[in-house]
């Protein structure tokens, strides 16, 4: 039964915390408090919180590179940290975490025979994944001469390597121009498509808002939030209507009619184009 | 199985690698300034037949100093350094053991070693063969380029000190050593994150390592009183291993007869206690918070 429920979920943890000791002052410091996160297969999940609401400990735990101090968590039920839980999922930490001596493609081979590929599959893998990310062109260059954004695509790279069934993306667009956000985006929703599962920490709310399916917030390592976007952001009782050539005066009269009906018009004004969209387009891409 | 020995593999190469890049291998040409300073000294000298003897002892601290110096920085470098900035982080987000990774730190720096004490040595021997080719040649020219029985004989015990095949087992016995010391810093290395403290342990370690023949004899002979001073000559006894035993390379150099038989015992304890070591790193870094 609980197996049953074990397999729904690509994550699952419960009563999650973590207490860091501070070296020399020996003070605790709680940085998760009691976690409880269930995520679906096949969900774009997003994880929101202000800086140090304890989203990049969450994901280290579900990684298994620290150990919850209390509570359990597992990754396709796997313990978190266990071979069998790696091999499925991939991830890009939030600071580029990379060898720098190495090129972009050598790093790619590198970390994509660890995960076991090797041989002529590796090579084509990792050639399709500088395509991807758009480095090709700097394929051979030492990653120290990467800008922030470059090494944030390569960490992107890295983790889809293996072709992973869980990505866990700490900050993916943190540097990445617009261009880049946008392919971001596309790829997860390209992931989503195939059944992937993929947790997300942002600070960009609106990026978050195009891409997650289901988002929850931290604040001082605590949840505060937890739903489908529809759930939290949808304003109860308005709507929303876009209208061509509306006059001043049609504007009147419609107000009044609505008022009429019982309703009420709230807001008129033109919508605005985005920033990013109308960028995007000045790039020309 | 295969999957560890192959990630140990890709990451000893990756090591390598590593070491090759930071330039590691400029650190020979103090090597050469010195085999070079060496030899030219000696040639201004007259040591009575002990040139090669000389040349020896020069080249076997040059060895030793260069390559602990290599052993050490490799290790108290490279591994706190994927520690701090996290590379250690994606690398274990994939499927990679800790103990790969540790196995993997330490084959990638017993290549490098092996790469340096294989160049020193042919540096070395190059710097043999020129000074016995000229020995050779200012006995030919005293003798108007004809040898007399003397010289003859001279020029061959010249040649048996040059090319003495004893040397390999000296060298071996370098190589040996500072495995060792590397394995010790690697063990320093994965408790520790400062480079100037796991330097100074482990050259504690190694002093401590040349006196330990001494520390195991007081403590088997039961010859002091103080339970503390026992609990101390018992672990440098137990647990530090005897570089002393190394020192058999000093009877290679003298040029009295050392056999293979001698020389294997050495290299096999080296062997031993360096698996052990990287065992109980590898336990050690399993446990620590990253
Ligand atoms: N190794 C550590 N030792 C001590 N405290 C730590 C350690 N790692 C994280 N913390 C603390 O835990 C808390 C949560 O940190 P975390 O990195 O998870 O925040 P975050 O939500 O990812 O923040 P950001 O948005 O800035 O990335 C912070 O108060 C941080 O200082
Ligand atoms: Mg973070």
């Amino acid at each position: 039964m609980s197996d049953d429920g074990q397999r729904e979920f690509a994550v699952s943890a419960a009563g999650l915390t973590k207490t860091f000791t501070l070296e020399w002052t020996r003070k605790r410091l709680l940085a998760l408090d009691g976690l409880e996160l269930r995520v679906r297969r096949g969900e774009v999940f997003g994880l929101l919180g202000p800086n140090g609401s304890g989203k990049s400990t969450t994901m280290k735990m579900l990684l298994g590179l620290i150990k919850p101090s209390a509570g359990t968590v597992s990754v396709f039920g796997a313990a978190a940290g266990s071979l069998a839980a790696r091999r499925r999922l991939g991830f890009l930490p939030e600071n580029p975490y990379f060898p720098g001596f190495l090129s972009g493609r050598e790093v790619l081979n590198y970390y994509g025979k660890l995960v076991n590929l090797h041989g002529q599959r590796l090579r084509a893998r990792v050639d399709e994944l500088l395509e991807l990310v758009s480095l090709t062109a700097a394929a051979d260059r030492a990653l120290k001469t990467y800008s922030k954004g470059m090494l944030q695509r390569i960490g992107l790279a890295q983790a889809l390597l293996h072709d992973p069934d869980l990505l866990l993306l700490d900050e993916p667009t943190a540097g990445v121009d617009p261009v880049g956000s946008r392919q971001m985006r596309d790829l997860i929703l390209a992931l989503r498509a195939r059944g992937k599962t993929v947790i997300f920490s942002s600070h960009l709310l609106e990026q978050v808002q195009e891409v997650a399916d289901r988002v929850l917030i931290l604040h001082r390592g605590k949840k505060v939030r937890e739903g489908t976007l529809e759930e939290l952001l949808s304003v109860r009782g308005q709507s929303q209507l876009t209208v061509s050539g509306l006059t001043p005066e049609l504007q009147t009269r419609l107000s009044a009619w609505l008022r009429g009906e019982g309703a009420e018009l709230l807001a008129a004004a033109p919508p605005q184009q985005k920033l990013e969209d109308y960028f995007i387009k000045a790039v020309g891409q | 199985m295969g999957n560890s020995l192959r990630h140990i593999r890709v990451i000893a190469a990756n090591t390598f690698t590593e070491a090759i890049r930071q330039k590691v291998l400029y650190v020979l040409v103090v090597f050469c300034l010195l085999m070079l300073g060496g030899s030219s000294f000696i040639s201004q000298m007259d040591f009575k037949g002990d040139d090669f003897k000389f040349m020896k002892d020069l080249a076997y601290a040059g060895i030793s100093l260069v390559g602990l110096l290599v052993a050490l920085l490799g290790a108290a470098l490279l591994i706190p350094a994927e520690v701090e900035k996290r590379t250690i982080y994606t690398l274990l987000s994939k499927p990679v053991r800790k103990f790969e990774f540790i196995a993997g730190k330490y084959l990638g720096l017993v290549a490098l070693l092996t790469l340096f004490v294989t160049l020193m040595a042919g540096i070395f021997f190059i710097a043999l063969w020129g000074h016995e080719n000229a020995l050779t040649a200012r006995e030919l020219a005293a003798g108007g380029g004809r040898l007399t029985e003397v010289q003859t004989q001279l020029v061959g015990e010249y040649r048996a000190s040059a090319y003495d095949p004893a040397m390999i087992q000296a060298l071996a016995l370098i190589w040996a050593k500072l495995c060792l010391v590397t394995v010790i810093c690697v063990l320093f290395s994965t408790v520790a994150s400062s480079t100037v403290f796991i330097v100074s342990c482990t050259l504690f370690v190694y002093l401590i390592g040349h006196l330990q023949m001494i520390a195991r004899e007081y403590f088997l002979g039961g010859e002091v009183a103080q339970w503390w001073w026992k609990i101390f000559l018992a672990a440098v006894a137990l647990l530090i291993p005897d570089f002393q035993t190394f020192n058999l390379s000093d009877e290679i150099i003298a040029g009295n007869t050392v056999r293979w038989v001698d020389t294997a015992p050495i290299l096999a304890y080296a062997g031993v206690y360096a698996l052990v070591t990287l065992t109980v790193s590898a336990l050690v870094f399993e446990g620590r918070e990253l």
